[in-house]
């Protein structure tokens, strides 16, 4: 089916993507935060060492204030879902080139609505919210879901340098 | 839950106090809210809306962050006093809270104002 081959395609570039090093857009954009691997953080329920995280790549890639803190709300997410549902550990890997930066989670859990986050529920809802404000701050959003877990993408494009 | 363990992340203190001869309840919550502390932040509201106040002012300047489990507290929070004919308040979201408030449009359910004083005031 030509839907899968699409699915297939993108995942593969995903893959170079993660094995591609970072691009710093300048130099002393400020320190990593310390850890062997940089691009890469496994999380259980530590959300705020999360967010932290992200918010300083957001700030150092480019992104202004505002951008980052949306960023942040949207990664914050998405591994809230991970603490809820997967009684596993996630994974979080950011990184960013002159055009945009990108955070991706991993975690065990399986997401099966297709729509998942693209309806606005109600204020009366006792949940749902959370990939709905995913949907609405990234200028993308990827959803890869099978049976060994769930991969989710979230691009934020760059202001011009 | 196995995830409430973050629960001093988060700070919650509450005083009654007095506007024009009215009283009200007022809840600081300072930190950062999500769901590894919503469970504990629920049982803490509960427990004022339990009280049956007039007027609960919840004071965010000091919380940081707030993602959407949280977010569902406060908005059960409202529903709550709303049926008991209560009124709630939210004071001086932080940039990263007054987004999700703004993003949900729970800021057009919930009165949002710029100090506890003009709250208080209605």
């Amino acid at each position: 089916m030509a839907r899968e081959g699409k699915t297939a395609q993108r995942a593969s570039a995903a893959q170079e993507a993660l094995t591609r090093q970072p691009v710093p857009r300048r130099d002393g954009d400020g320190p990593l935060p310390p850890t062997d691997d940089p691009m890469s953080y496994t999380y259980t329920t530590d959300l705020a060492a999360i967010r932290a995280v992200v918010h300083r790549y957001a700030l150092a890639a480019g992104l202004t204030e505002a951008r980052a803190i949306d960023l942040t709300l949207a990664v914050s997410e998405v591994a809230a879902n991970t603490v809820k549902h997967a009684k596993s550990p996630g994974s979080l890997k950011v990184w960013y080139d002159a055009k945009e930066i990108v955070c991706q989670i991993h975690d065990e859990g399986i997401i099966t609505d297709p729509l998942a986050g693209r309806r606005q529920p109600s204020l009366d809802a006792s949940g749902g919210h959370g990939l709905w404000i995913v949907n609405q701050v990234c200028d993308q959003v990827e959803i890869l879901s099978d049976a060994t877990g769930t991969t989710i993408r979230l691009h934020m494009t760059l202001p011009p340098a | 839950m196995w995830y409430n363990k973050c629960v001093d992340l988060l700070t919650v203190s509450v005083t009654a106090r007095e506007s024009a001869g009215e009283p009200y309840t007022l809840v600081e919550i300072a930190g950062e809210a999500d769901v590894t502390n919503t469970d504990e932040l629920r049982r803490l509201l509960d427990e004022e809306v339990s009280q049956q106040p007039h007027t609960l002012i919840i004071d965010l300047s000091g919380l940081r962050f707030m993602d959407s489990s949280a977010l569902h507290a406060l908005l059960r929070v409202n529903r709550s006093l709303d049926r008991q004919g209560g009124v709630l308040a939210l004071v001086s979201p932080q940039a990263a809270v007054a987004k999700i408030l703004r993003l949900t449009t729970a800021d057009r359910l919930i009165p949002v104002f710029n100090s506890v004083a003009a709250a208080a005031a209605g």
